[in-house]
């Protein structure tokens, strides 16, 4: 389902409206927590205040544990997100400047533009600085990006690169988590500098969603490895019963009837690679490598409602493993071409046996194969390619989420 | 000063304020395939206004060469809702005011010096950090990001070492 805008769920239009409204709401957050003042966020490293860390660490932990629960459930496709890669070098440079601007000029970036428009002068100052870095960098960017770009190690999972699970990982982080906003309330309670910093509402009641959060982080542990079911998985005893189901395969002479009869009641659903697919392929069939059969940006191309959608390839494996996985994923009204391409050929141009007739059946049969002949040879078919606007490629693909800071 | 004074309101309580942001940061994720940010604007603000200044800056440097329009980004809308948003709060709480925060051991223009030359250091570190605490620490510990937790790391964990460093900026 998620995320919407990659997908084209809702228009790209729509992307920059929804980041203005993002944004109004993240900056209305951020200065209601006090990220506006400099001296409270400096706390966070001098042990007066620590509202730095419970906000971060809380609004962490619970993005982190509502992208593992959406993800899991099927509800958000990772492969679609932006995650920030990871170049170690430059990754630790970075954070490591980044940490003398935080104990120099009080603010990060996002802190620091929320502190100006509320007249905080020093915070000001500190944005005027971040153009200043970041035209420094850019003018000597050339000199700078052999540690930009070295050890580059992909858009890594820090799960994986910690050898965990993934809910296992959360389970840690909030135990971490919770850890810290224990021993960093007793230091804060301790500490008696700048109490006045700290007048923020102190019930109770609005510590229960973040409670509710961990609580919702340590069930993690306890679901079982692998999804148990996306939203539509069929169980294996339906899917051992539609594979057995012989009524799957459509043989050649009915693909063959719905193309030259324009009857436009299938999907021709190509699983070969794209040369292949440039080589040959039916009039109006689209391209879908095998392996790329799930995608999101092929969901509603390929699998079209009152539409049958058959995969077709050379012999029969290529579309067998499609028509599996998308069966399993509980895609409906899915065919396959029987004995695939080379099944095709041979039956439709192939040699009609001169063997005597036995029944009309078969006489209408062989009738309809020398007309199928006719029509895929001799030309027929290339004269209404030209006129056909069907597209003839597969679309151009769905882009994945850009990001970066 | 006004003669009907108006209370500032009290801080969101931290917990609060921490769920409510990250289930924006969720909603975003999953609103538009990414997380949130604030230098990002900056870098395209900056190689839109170098642009504008000198055609040749892109010769000058990679950093500055870009193809589309560098102000129509995600990053930038953004940004621009957090300057309503922030004015919203600042205003509906009454903290408008102009006032420097600051240690109370320190000159206003101590406080202005260090706060241009930290924000210029966190200006080249989010570049190289490829975003800052919100694009790549925050966001990046949202969607499992290695590299966004190392870069947290770094920052907080540098933070820490100068403190004692610094300390009279702030105590």
């Amino acid at each position: 389902m998620g995320p919407l805008i990659p997908q084209n769920i809702i228009s790209g239009d729509l992307n920059f409206f929804f980041a203005f409204l993002i944004g109004v709401a993240f900056g209305y957050i951020l200065e209601q927590a006090g990220f506006s003042s400099s001296r409270k966020l400096a706390g966070v490293f001098y042990g007066y205040d620590f509202v730095v860390l419970k906000v971060f660490f809380t609004a962490g932990i619970t993005a982190a544990t509502g992208v593992f629960f959406f993800s899991y459930l099927g509800w958000l496709d990772m492969d679609m997100v932006y995650v920030n890669p990871l170049y170690v070098n430059s990754a630790i440079v970075g954070g490591v400047i980044m940490g003398f601007g935080f104990i120099m000029g009080g603010f990060c970036p996002g802190t620091g533009i929320v502190g100006a428009v509320i007249g905080k002068i020093d915070a000001i100052f500190f944005v005027i600085g971040i153009f200043i870095g970041v035209f420094i960098f850019g003018y000597f960017f050339n000199s700078f990006e052999p540690v930009y770009h070295a050890n580059y190690k992909g858009s890594m999972f820090v799960h994986d690169a910690l050898g965990m699970s993934q809910p296992w990982f959360l389970f840690v982080l909030v135990i971490v988590a919770i850890a810290a906003f224990i021993i960093t309330q007793k230091i804060q309670d301790k500490s008696t500098r700048f109490k006045e910093l700290i007048s923020n509402t102190q019930s109770l009641k609005a510590t229960w969603p973040a409670a509710f959060i961990i609580i919702l982080a340590f069930i993690a542990i306890l679901l079982p490895k692998e999804r148990v079911s996306y939203l539509s998985e069929i169980s294996s005893v339906k899917l051992t019963e539609e594979i057995r189901n012989p009524k799957r395969k459509l043989p050649p002479e009915r693909i063959a009837y719905s193309i030259i009869h324009n009857l436009n009641d299938i999907v021709l659903v190509d699983v070969r690679s794209p040369q292949e697919y440039s080589d040959f392929h039916f009039p109006g069939a689209i391209n879908v490598p095998v392996n790329q059969i799930l995608k999101p940006e092929f969901k509603d191309i390929a699998f079209v409602e009152n539409k049958k959608t058959v995969f077709y390839s050379n012999g029969g494996q290529l579309s067998e493993i499609a028509w599996l996985a998308s069966a399993r994923a509980g895609k409906k009204n899915i065919y396959i071409l029987a004995g695939g391409l080379n099944n095709f050929i041979k039956v439709i141009f192939g040699d009609v046996p001169k063997s005597e007739v036995k029944d009309i059946m078969e006489l209408s049969d062989r009738k309809f194969i020398e007309s199928a002949k006719r029509f895929f040879i001799e030309g027929e078919l290339s004269k209404r390619q030209i006129i056909s606007s069907k597209p003839l490629s597969s679309p151009e693909t769905t882009k994945k989420a850009k990001g970066g800071c | 000063m006004n003669k009907n004074y108006k209370e500032i309101k009290p801080y969101m309580n931290p917990y609060l304020a921490g769920f409510l942001l990250g289930v924006l940061l969720l909603l975003t994720i999953f609103i538009s395939g990414r997380g949130l940010g604030a230098s990002g604007a900056v870098k395209s603000a900056v190689i839109a206004a170098a642009n504008v200044i000198n055609k040749n800056a892109p010769q000058v440097s990679d950093f500055f060469r870009t193809q589309e329009n560098p102000l129509k980004s995600w990053l930038v809308f953004e940004v621009v809702g957090v300057i309503f948003g922030a004015f919203l709060s600042g205003f509906i709480s009454n903290r408008l005011t102009w006032k420097i925060d600051k240690g109370p051991g320190i000159k206003n223009y101590t406080r202005i010096i260090f706060a241009v030359v930290g924000g210029a250091l966190f200006g080249i570190g989010s570049q190289f950090g490829r975003g800052c605490t919100s694009g790549a620490a925050l966001s990046g510990m949202a969607v499992f990001s290695a590299g966004g937790f190392l870069t947290m790391m770094a920052i907080f964990g540098t933070g820490y070492v100068l403190a004692y460093f610094f300390r009279k900026l702030w105590l």
